[in-house]
């Protein structure tokens, strides 16, 4: 059998393949848990957190096709809400996740009736006016009583309870690294899940044709209202573990500003919108790929070159060509490249249909009649 | 009493009114690109403000400021058609979601480039206008600076060159009909892809007008922009994305809106300017979903 | 003046054109007749290159399939695309005058003689385009491409969503216009009887191609073709 082969979705091959591929990245996190160093870990944390908050993102851009630059709103207000229900009222920290869930999801809803009504770039505006009034609000001295004003919450801490196999103080990277995979894999499975049910197949259609999916009884108020919430839950629950990790709040912190959703929306594109593994990827490609273009902008050179150079703002430079580049090379996102690569190994075609096709039948062609001009 | 919240009620208003002007100046240049190509330049004020650095250096090395701004404007156009035939287009043929992805990869590489090539000390860039301690006139009793008016002047100068562009010109018209038909476009002979590319450069020019004007008194920093260009993309917006009019009263509502809530609404205090102007534009836009002059029709993001 | 031979066109990975030759001669009014989905309009685009083509289009010693539009346009071919395609946020007046976009001299001149054949546009000239009657679209669309001073006009279904009478007064405006300048005229029409009468020569495409070809008085005459193709 020549390459391509085929492999029919559904069938064993294609179980054994999805099951190898899970399990090589099942595989990078359990060793990476177990022996990457502190930083290695804490960095690959927070790449989790990105994540989880992007899976948010990308259930709402990838599955409703509605841009939101606001998400970093959301992801503050989880932080928030955990800083200032521990740092304040002095809750035990795993509590009050499910409340910034809750609250995340309820604003989330609310924020989602204006866009309702608008489309494009009006409601990418709204949502940019979402995360800046969100940085305004954190700032307010007015409010300062609440969040802190411009000097935030600090001292937060969230020991592992006892009844986890972690050793306190000394295991406080892994507590958190495990917890945030945990939590990324569950936002996963839910968005993934949601996106092949019924409920699912309804966003696709809002996404893809309004007033079909009008016409076909899609309650499409519900359903991009409720999206946005969940979506924003999601965002919420990874900000309430991040401003754990972090052990502190405060305005500036750059991922509860608009350049958050702005990045939140770059790492949801670079893996590939609507995907079930894109906003993984793209989180890993952005926390990496920003990582290794600020060491090149501190001197440890490009392959071999420029060692030891060093020069302001070639980090940003470097990193704002790579995601052009990305782009240009990945139109579809990395998972969209991925499986551009595999098609060329493996083809997945589609479950075979309940009833046997007719052949399409050959059309008669007519008689070529041509008079004599 | 009454005489002194007169004067304090026309100072605000002609700060209001220099604020929105250079607003408006932005937000128009986001109109230009965005009838042509239905998009968002979200690298717009980064264009700008490196525009002003050219400008800086250019008056360091002697050249008078005029000329100076007037060739960062000429570098602004040149940027404008370039990024356009290098990244825009050929994105937006391959992968139309990724063209936000690129204008953001854009934003990131101009705003550090001027880090690379400027260094990150503020600098200073002078005024085409005369803006010394005693450069006012009064108005009512408030007194207002030559500055401001000069700012304002500039606006309505440059809205006149564009709608002289807009209707007396043959680029002007091509420019409208590939706005409103780009198949019909090509069927009479225009090249639709030089078009879009010079709206990207008429907009990169006047976003290096916009930054020169701003930077004199907001200092030239690679900041300079951030503020402004959200403050010019919520004028845009307002106004209607397609509209240059709209762009001009949505950028002068603005900058009014702006100077009255931090002289008369103590409560917020200067912080919350952004969330009062982002909350009425979120009222209008409910209304009109397209802006105050916008009109209805579908665009791509 | 036009000759095509062997042209492909598709959408995507429908093939639409399968290999059409047909050829327009100076001064000549061709008509290509065939129902919906024939591949009429297609045509016209794969010569126009708003669409990607293969094969070969001669049209005065260019190649055709190897130039953008606008630069087709500039070699004297204009077209009136189906639906008009008129700018309909442009008043009349703009609509003419970027219709001259590839010339710069006795651009007022041609636009008062237009004015003068259609006087109805010179009454609509500060009008938007878009609020017009269809008539009065489609002769602004034809006006429009006509101040290109086109060597080859290219007509696509003109007739479309046009009263019978105000089609008839249409095609009777195009005689004119090839017997005046001795312009070609490549036509495209579902409308078979009223193009045949204004037509030199006609060809019946059918799924892609030619299926027939003659004088319009010879298809006009053979019955088998007026019955298998033209739903008379």
């Amino acid at each position: 059998m020549a390459w391509p082969k085929d492999v029919r979705r559904g069938s064993a091959w294609h179980r054994v393949g999805q099951l190898v591929l899970f399990g090589l990245v099942a595989l990078f996190f359990i060793r990476a848990g177990l022996t990457w160093n502190r930083s290695g870990i804490g960095q690959l944390t927070d790449m989790l957190l990105f994540a989880t908050a992007a899976v948010g993102l990308n259930l709402l851009v990838g599955v409703t096709g509605q841009i939101s630059l606001g998400h970093s709103a959301f992801f503050g207000l989880g932080a928030y809400t955990s800083a200032v229900l521990v740092g304040q009222y002095g809750w035990t920290p795993g509590w009050t996740f499910p409340v910034s869930i809750v609250l995340c999801f309820a604003v989330g809803m609310v924020v989602g009736l204006p866009a309702l009504r608008l489309k494009g770039v009006y409601l990418a505006l709204v949502s940019i006016a979402l995360a800046t009034t969100f940085t305004q609000l954190l700032n307010w001295d007015r409010l300062a009583w609440l969040t802190g004003g411009p000097i935030g919450i600090k001292g937060l801490s969230y020991l592992p309870p006892s009844w986890t196999p972690f050793d306190g103080r000394a295991d406080l990277g892994k507590w958190f690294f495990w917890m945030s995979l945990v939590v990324f894999v569950i936002c996963t499975l839910i968005a993934s899940s949601m996106i092949r049910s019924r409920f699912g197949r309804s966003m696709v259609a809002v996404r893809d044709n309004e007033t079909a999916a009008a016409v076909m009884g899609v309650n499409l108020a519900a359903v991009k209202t409720l999206v946005f919430g969940l979506s924003a839950a999601m965002a919420g629950i990874a900000g309430s573990i991040f401003a754990m990790k972090l052990t502190l709040v405060e305005p500036v912190v750059q991922f509860f500003t608009l350049f958050g959703s702005i990045f939140l929306l770059v790492m949801v594109v670079l893996g590939g919108a609507g995907s079930t593994w894109g906003p993984l990827v793209g989180a890993f490609i952005f926390v990496y790929v920003r990582d290794w273009a600020s060491g090149v902008g501190e001197g440890n050179g490009v392959l071999g070159l420029f060692e030891g150079t060093r020069i302001g703002g070639l980090g940003g430079i470097v990193f704002g060509v790579l995601l052009i580049v990305i782009v240009f090379v990945a139109p579809f996102g990395a998972v969209g490249l991925l499986r551009k690569a595999r098609a060329k190994v493996v083809r997945v075609l589609p479950r075979p249909p309940a009833l046997p096709t007719v052949a399409n039948a050959q059309e008669p062609q007519p008689p070529t009649t041509v008079v004599s001009g | 009493m009454f005489a002194n919240s007169f004067e304090l009620f026309i100072q605000r208003t002609v700060d209001g009114l220099a604020a929105g002007s250079i607003y408006a100046l932005l937000a128009l240049a986001l109109v230009v690109v965005f009838r042509g190509s239905g998009q968002l330049n979200f690298a717009q004020g980064e264009m700008g403000m490196f525009c002003a650095f050219v400008a800086s250096t250019l008056t360091l090395s002697g050249l008078p400021l005029w000329l100076s701004i007037l060739l960062s404007m000429v570098v602004g156009f040149v940027m404008g058609v370039g990024i356009e035939r290098v990244v825009i287009r050929p994105l937006e043929h391959k992968n139309p979601g990724g063209v936000l992805v690129a204008a953001i990869g854009l934003f990131l590489l101009i705003n550090q480039l001027a880090v690379a090539v400027w260094g990150v000390d503020p600098r200073g860039l002078a005024s085409l206008f005369p803006d010394g301690e005693d450069d006012f006139f009064r108005l009512f009793g408030a007194a207002v600076r030559w500055e401001r008016v000069g700012i304002f002047l500039v606006m309505l100068v440059l809205l006149a060159l564009l709608w002289a562009l807009f209707t007396k010109t043959k680029i002007g018209l091509a420019m409208r009909a590939v706005a409103n038909n780009q198949d019909s476009s090509r069927l009479v002979g225009i090249r639709v892809g030089w078009i879009l590319a010079i709206g990207w450069g008429v907009s990169g020019a006047i976003g290096a007008l916009g930054a020169a004007l701003l930077a004199p008194q907001a200092g030239l920093s690679q900041a300079l922009m951030l503020g402004p260009f959200v403050f010019a993309s919520a004028a845009a917006i307002l106004g209607g994305l397609d509209s240059p009019l709209g762009a001009v009263v949505g950028g002068l509502a603005i900058g009014l809106i702006q100077a009255y809530i931090v002289g008369y609404v103590n409560f917020l205090g200067g912080g919350m300017v952004l969330s009062v102007v982002f909350a009425i534009i979120l009222v209008v836009l409910l209304v009109r979903p397209s802006g105050l002059f916008g009109s209805q029709r579908v665009e791509r993001v | 003046m036009l000759t095509v031979s062997g042209l492909t066109a598709s959408y995507g990975p429908v093939q639409v054109l399968q290999g059409i030759d047909f050829t327009v001669g100076d001064g000549e009014i061709v008509v290509i007749l065939g129902a919906n989905g024939a591949g009429k309009t297609t045509t016209m685009r794969a010569i126009s290159g708003t669409m990607p083509r293969g094969g070969t289009v001669d049209f005065a010693g260019h190649e055709l399939t190897k130039l953008s539009p606008d630069a087709i346009v500039r070699l004297g071919v204009a077209q009136v695309p189906q639906g008009r395609g008129t700018f309909s946020d442009l008043t009349v007046h703009d609509n003419l005058m970027v219709g001259a976009f590839t010339r710069s001299s006795k651009v007022t001149e041609d636009l008062d003689r237009w004015y003068s054949v259609f006087p109805r546009l010179a009454e609509r000239r500060e009008q938007k385009a878009g609020s017009l009657s269809g008539g009065e679209q489609q002769m602004l669309a034809i006006a429009r491409a006509m101040m290109s001073r086109p060597k080859l006009l290219l007509c696509d279904e003109p007739s479309l969503g046009l009263a019978p009478i105000i089609t008839q007064d249409l095609f009777a405006r195009i005689t004119e216009l090839n017997q005046e300048s001795g312009m070609a005229v490549l036509l495209v029409e579902q409308n078979a009887n009223l193009a045949l009468k204004i037509a030199h020569r006609a060809y019946v495409l059918d799924t892609g191609r030619i299926v027939a070809s003659g004088t319009a008085a010879e298809l006009q005459a053979d019955e088998t073709i007026q019955a298998a193709y033209l739903g008379v």
